[in-house]
């Protein structure tokens, strides 16, 4: 049994090491913003389209099929008197878009994050409900080491009990853990509204 | 040395079990979420008597309401945060970990209109996971899990050098885990190109 639960521990571990050092560093970025530069890449340029467009995933249609670079998932449609506004987004790449449909030029910035920007972009992409096939990918990967990280903590249980010689302080830790952090919970949850 | 680094991450481990779970579990509950707005349906809305200072400035009335009302772990309003009803009444809403306290200063009634938003128990945990030690101005109740989630942190990247120390000197081959390893690093490197 316990070879088998090691092994299990193992699989995942070895699996989910890339998102787990991805989550682990970004997170390391987001508790200490000071440490880390953080200012993405930014370019703009002026592309021609179709003029009197108002709806907005025409228009992030049209820009995409002229600049093949520009791909994302289309956000934020706001009209205004003159256009409309909207982005396109892949994490760590914005592309903000405002189109005035009277000449049909649509202004779009880019703004590419750096390597720990991606990272800190990554760590919040989650869900089925992205629109691209790479972000329902994604998501699935953070599914997994999600469900992944949950069982390493209860096979590292399993496995730390098997050790006679630990048993003592290790359960001393776990309760100190467990009372804390629960304690800590349960007076956060009970503080409504 | 490996009875050591053993001894260490079963340590670590066991001091931060509840956290390694909540990662997972907020993981669990982003993945099936629907969108990325979360629903604002107050579960209670009550009343209270408030008399708004003759004279005052939105900001001045926003941090009496704030000394009024003493919401727990909420702070005062920032000015920049202040917006109006399409009644033109003051809204303020007062964010706490566990949802929104929505308050309408309804002058001309003189009371103000409470509407109590709370989180479902996944977005609770979702939010709890992602506190950190970057804000100094938290209620303290915040700052000591926050200081708890840091501790944690730097244990789950001590996890990983530890765990490929542990792995790499072990005497099983376990030439699948290799497999394991370099099947997720091509896919999440491939990830990371399609999204460049």
């Amino acid at each position: 049994m316990y070879k088998i639960v090691r092994n299990i521990h193992l699989l995942l571990a070895s699996f989910s090491l890339p998102f787990l050092i991805m989550y682990g560093v970004s997170a390391v970025q987001m508790s200490h913003s000071t440490w880390f530069q953080m200012k993405p890449a930014v370019h703009e340029q002026a592309l021609s389209i179709p003029t009197g467009l108002t709806d907005g995933r025409a228009i992030a249609r049209e820009i995409m099929d002229r600049d093949r670079a520009v791909k994302g998932e289309v956000s934020n449609i706001q009209a205004n008197d003159t256009g409309v506004v909207l982005r396109i987004i892949v994490p760590g790449t914005v592309h903000e878009v405002h189109y005035d449909h009277a000449s049909g030029v649509a202004r779009v910035k880019t703004s590419v994050a750096g390597v720990m920007g991606m990272l800190n972009r990554l760590h919040h992409w989650a869900g089925f409900w992205h629109e691209l096939v790479s972000m329902k990918i994604w998501a699935v990967a953070v599914a997994v080491v999600s469900a992944a990280l949950v069982l390493l903590g209860s096979s590292g249980i399993f496995m730390w009990f098997t050790r006679r010689p630990e048993r003592r302080i290790g359960l001393a830790l776990l309760t100190i853990n467990v009372v804390f952090a629960m304690t800590l919970l349960t007076l956060l949850r009970m503080a409504g509204p | 040395m490996r009875n050591l680094v053993l001894k260490l991450h079963i340590y670590a481990g066991l001091l931060t079990f509840t956290q390694l779970m909540l990662y997972g579990t907020a993981g669990l509950v982003a993945t099936v979420q629907t969108a990325a707005e979360r629903p604002k349906v107050p579960h209670a809305i009550r009343y209270v008597p408030f008399k708004v200072t003759p004279s005052a400035t939105d900001k001045q009335v926003a941090d009496d309401v704030y000394r009024a009302l003493q919401l727990p772990l909420t702070r005062p309003m920032p000015d920049w945060f202040l917006r109006r009803t399409p009644e033109n009444d003051l809204l303020l809403d007062f964010y706490n970990i566990n949802g929104i306290w929505r308050v309408v200063v309804l002058e001309r009634e003189s009371r103000l209109r409470i509407e109590e938003i709370r989180n479902s128990l996944g977005l609770f945990l979702g939010d709890v996971h992602a506190i950190t030690t970057g804000d100094d101005e938290a209620p303290p109740l915040v700052r000591a899990w926050a200081f708890y989630n840091e501790f944690a942190m730097w244990c789950l990247l001590a996890f990983c050098g530890s765990g490929v120390y542990l792995w790499l000197t072990a005497q099983a081959r376990s030439w699948w885990a290799w497999g394991s390893l370099a099947t997720s690093t091509v896919g999440f490197a491939a990830l990371w190109v399609a999204f460049r």
